[in-house]
Formats: C-alpha cells, structure tokens, sequence
C-alpha cells in the first residue's frame, strides 16, 4: 500500500481517466477480474476467499454459535432475534502500515461499516405474528441487511444462534470494501447452521437440542437478500469503479453504494475530503446501483455452479478439492 | 478430554499415518503482491501465510544496529482458526513467545551483515491451526525469505516429533499435540545437520529422546526435500518465463 505519489504520474493517471483509459488498460466503469471461492476453511460454518486480480485478497469466515439474545433494555426489542457480529482485521501481511497498531483505524472503520450494512435494522420491522404494535405494512422485515434474524433465534428470550463474520484481509491491491463484502455475501452463502428442535417443558420453559447430522443443515435465510458494495471513485470530474492503490492516492473522493439484488439500496457512505455535486452524486449512485446488480447476478451464479459441482462430487464419492491459496 | 487411542493395535496413528510419517505438505510462493517475498504453507490442515517485507529502513532509529540488520517477527492468528472462535490480541504472550522463537531461530542463518543499518520485518499469520504450529511458521519464513532474496546461509527446516503411548512419532496433529504427549521442535540446517532450535513441551523419558530427537531430524530432512523443490520449481518456472 503505497502512501506516497509523484505529482507526474497523478498527472498521468489523472489524464488517462479523462481518457477513459487506465494505468492496466482497463476503462472507467470497468471490474478487475474476480476469483472466488467457498468453503475454504473446514472448520466454519461457511468460509470464501475473495481475489481481485492483482492484489486484493479476502478471506471471510463465518462462524454459527449459540448464546444469548441482545434484548434493548429500552424498547425490550431483539428477544426474538439472532445475532451476526463482524470483524475485519487488515493482517500486516497485506502492508507495511498494517503493523502493529497502525490498521487500527481501518480495521475498525471497515467493521462499523459491516455492521451497520449487514445487522443493523434501523427500518420498522413487520413480524409475521404482528406481535408489536408498532409494526408497520413494511412488505421487507429483513432490514437492509437482508438476513431474516429471527430465523436466528432458537427460543425467543433466551439462546440464539450468534453469526460471527471473521474478515481477514490478507494482501491488498485497491478496492478493499468491495472485496471485503463480497467475500462476507458469499461465506454467508455457504454457511450451514445445524438443525435445532426446540422441546416444551411445559410452565412457559423450554429446552432445545441441537442435531449434529451433518445433512441436516439449514441454509442462512434472507441470504439472497445480503447487499454487497460498490466504491466509486471520484477523480478529477470522472468516476471510476474499482480502483488500484495508485488510482486511489488519486482519489479526491470515494462513494460506498451498498446495493442487493432487486436494486434497493442500502446503505451509503461518502470518504476522503473531496466534496462530490449532487447532479453527480446522483449519476454515481445510479451507475453503483446498476453495476452492483450485475456483479450480484455474476456471483451468484458462479457460487451456484461450485456448490452444484460439489455436490455432485461428494454423491459420486470424489474429494472435493478446493484450490485455497494455490488459485492465482 | 477423555483419552482416545492414539495408537491402534496395527501401529496406524489417528488419522490413519504411520508412526514416522509426516502429513502431506503443499506450499507456494509469491503468493502477496505487496510484501517483498511471501509464501504459504500446509502442514495437513495447518495453514499459514508468511510475508518479509525489506530489507528496508529501519521503523525506530533507537533500534538500528550499525553493523547488521534487525529482525522483526509478528504472530497473527486468525479468529477462526482453531474450532472455538476466539479473538487473541496482539499482546498474547504465547504469540509473542512462539515470534520470539521463530526469530531467534533465523538470527543465526539469515547473514545480517549484509544488510547494515536495515530492518528485516517477517510478518506471520496462522489461517488453520491443527497442531505443529511453529514449525508451520518456521517452514514458511525459510521460503518467504528465500522468495525476498534474502542472503541465508541454508534453509531451515522444523519438524515435530512426539512420543505417542509406545512409539516414537512426527509432525503431530492437533488431537495428538493436546492428550498430553510430549512434544519436541526442532529445526535444523540440513547441509550441516545443525539444530538451531528446540523446544519441548510436557515431559519426556531421557531415554526415549534420542529416539525422538533421531525422528525429528528425519522430518526436517523430509521437509528440506519438499520446500527445496518448491524454490526450484519456482524459480525454474520464472526462468522459463524470462526466456519467453
């Protein structure tokens, strides 16, 4: 991660852009190429490791546990809900400013930024039962987020299952969120929760056993829901997507569209100092918007073809082989 | 724990190996684009990442030695990289022990003269722990220093070995490292068979140890062949690639 940049090859990065043609050929709105994987790591409930071409490169784990439910001592909501903690740490691996406290800031920017995307639910919920009264037609009750938390929950009030999102950021070539998001979207994909059947001991107590048969799994609902992120990059009067570390000394200032499948967006947030028009605030967010979808559809569709090869290998009796570190 | 058998009645060790056999090992390098050399390395399912970065100026001028470099060696491991998920922080003292071993390990091999003046930072992270952690650390620091270009003056190579109920044995995995064997590090230079570090964790009949000792130095001699053809392969691999 460079921190410095000469004033000529802003100047040359720069004029490119107005160009429409980058440092690596690549033209404005134009994706590095994506390598993705799941299920790297066998002892989680889901795992993915994401690369961008070039650098960049996520590894997101995703652990289920059982604890207690976060109950709001104010407004008594969240009896009835699970949990998904995040995390992201830049390993010093990735740069030579990540040692010691110095990812500090990063690592803690970037895990307010997941939590807010991914857990919190700041719209009014609709609970099928409607048992608050507070609750509202909204027709979504997953919140921006998208995974449905009371799903979570195993008894209401008391035990939960708890999501533990790991992201571990391993090397890095620019473009850091977005990587770190689609890596979380696709470990969620690939997370099995066990099974759990909840036992009623009559005198409003409850009991509950957690089957540990291998097949008898549940996927993470609402996961198709799980918003991922796209960085614009404002330079000079253009923006561009995807950025390399060099592309982002350049960068006067930086744009997070958090957008999911149908379109919907859910969350933003502006860095960096530079100031952006509205008239192209709004042009960023459309374009964000509409490439976000696409990228979506790309990996969904990519995660689908590797669980179904998987699948078919393991009912064949095949190892499944996965690449981990060894894909370049 | 209640205590599994270790040991069947054939002599086949838990996850099916024989006594002297080490896991199979995989490992790459070049594997980060912005650390000098890099490498990364699978012990059966213990995982670790190794970055060297310089050598380079060093960060704290009170730490520079005017005649050779510095080394500075940071232990990562990942939150999820045992089955219980558990954060540890940086200032854990057995991270800060097991850097501490690793870097008194390479003092002695690295030719630090070389570098006057200069840092030499070896950043390390554990993805997968299964046991054998060090010597994991150790063998993927030996190839990211190579992978740096590095002057050393051979490789080092780490191989643990234990002794399980009635039989001496290597490269223990986790369940095996924690029913209370004893386990021996050792890493050695394998052109001069000098051991630059040991370690040994629970107790241990002298007798037994010239056995187990004999076993871990047959390890680091198995773990030379793997890690050698690795840096050959590579470098016949970038060869090939400048011919082009």
């Amino acid at each position: 991660m460079p921190s410095l940049i000469s004033p000529s090859e802003r100047d040359y990065i720069l004029k490119g852009i107005e160009c429409n043609i980058r440092a690596d050929g690549r033209q404005r709105p134009d994706y590095r190429e994506v390598i993705l994987e799941t299920g790297v790591i066998s002892q989680t409930s889901g795992s993915a490791r994401v690369r961008l071409a070039g650098g960049t490169d996520v590894l997101v784990s995703v652990k289920a546990d059982i604890g207690p439910v976060l109950v709001d001592p104010e407004t008594g909501e969240g009896a009835d809900k699970g949990q998904i903690i995040c995390n992201v740490e830049c390993a010093p691996s990735a740069s030579q400013q990540f040692e010691g406290r110095g990812a500090d800031e990063l690592n803690n920017e970037l895990t307010q930024m997941m939590t807010r995307f991914l857990s919190h639910n700041t719209t009014t919920l609709s609970t099928p039962s409607s048992t608050t009264p507070s609750s509202t037609g909204a027709s979504n009750n997953n919140g921006a987020g998208g995974i449905n938390l009371s799903k979570l929950c195993i008894i209401p009030g008391e035990q939960c299952w708890i999501l533990y999102v790991d992201a571990l950021v391993l090397d890095y070539g620019g473009n850091l969120v977005d990587a770190v998001f689609m890596g979380t979207r696709a470990a969620i994909f690939d997370t099995r929760i066990p099974k759990t059947e909840v036992q009623d001991l009559g005198d409003g107590n409850f009991d509950f056993e957690v089957l540990d048969d291998a097949e008898d799994t549940e996927v993470v609902e609402g996961r198709e829901d799980m918003p991922i992120c796209i960085t614009l990059n404002k330079i000079g009067a253009r923006h561009i997507v995807d950025a390399s570390p060099l592309e982002e000394l350049c960068t006067e200032a930086k744009l997070v569209v958090a957008v999911n499948r149908s379109g919907e967006l859910c969350g933003l947030q502006k860095g960096q100092d530079g100031g952006i028009e509205p008239s192209l605030l709004l042009e960023m967010i459309q374009f964000g918007k509409t490439l976000g979808q696409t990228l979506i559809k790309q990996l969904d569709a990519k995660i689908k073809a590797e669980a179904d090869a998987d699948i078919i290998k393991r009912q064949n009796g095949q190892p499944v082989v996965k690449l981990g570190f060894f894909a370049q | 724990m209640s205590r599994a058998e270790l040991l069947s009645p054939e002599g086949l060790r838990i996850d099916g190996r024989r006594p002297a056999e080490l896991r199979k090992i995989t490992s790459t390098t070049c594997v980060l684009s912005q650390a000098d050399g890099s490498a990364y390395l699978e012990h059966g399912n213990t995982k670790v990442l190794a970055a060297v970065y310089g050598p380079r100026e060093a960060r704290h001028r009170a730490l520079v030695l005017h005649d050779r470099a510095i080394l500075n060696v940071e232990l990562n491991v990942a939150p999820f990289s045992s089955g219980e998920r558990r954060r540890r922080s940086k200032n854990d003292k057995r991270l800060l022990e097991m850097a501490s071993f690793v870097k008194q390990t390479f003092e002695p091999v690295v030719i630090a003269t070389l570098y006057p003046r200069s840092q030499i930072d070896i950043y390390l992270q554990v993805i997968q722990h299964d046991g054998g952690t060090l010597q994991a650390c150790i063998n993927a620091t030996t190839l990211a220093l190579i992978d740096a270009g590095i002057a050393m003056t051979d490789y080092v190579c780490a191989c643990t070995a234990g002794w399980i109920e009635r039989e001496a044995a290597i490269d223990l995995n986790y369940i095996e490292e924690s029913s209370d064997t004893s386990e021996v590090t050792i890493a050695m230079l394998p052109k001069s068979s000098k051991i630059t570090l040991t370690q040994m964790e629970s107790r241990l009949h002298v007798d037994k140890l010239e056995e187990v000792f004999r076993l871990a130095g047959e390890g680091c001699k198995q773990m030379y062949e793997v890690m050698d053809k690795t840096i050959r392969d590579r470098a016949e691999d970038l060869a090939r690639k400048m011919t082009v």
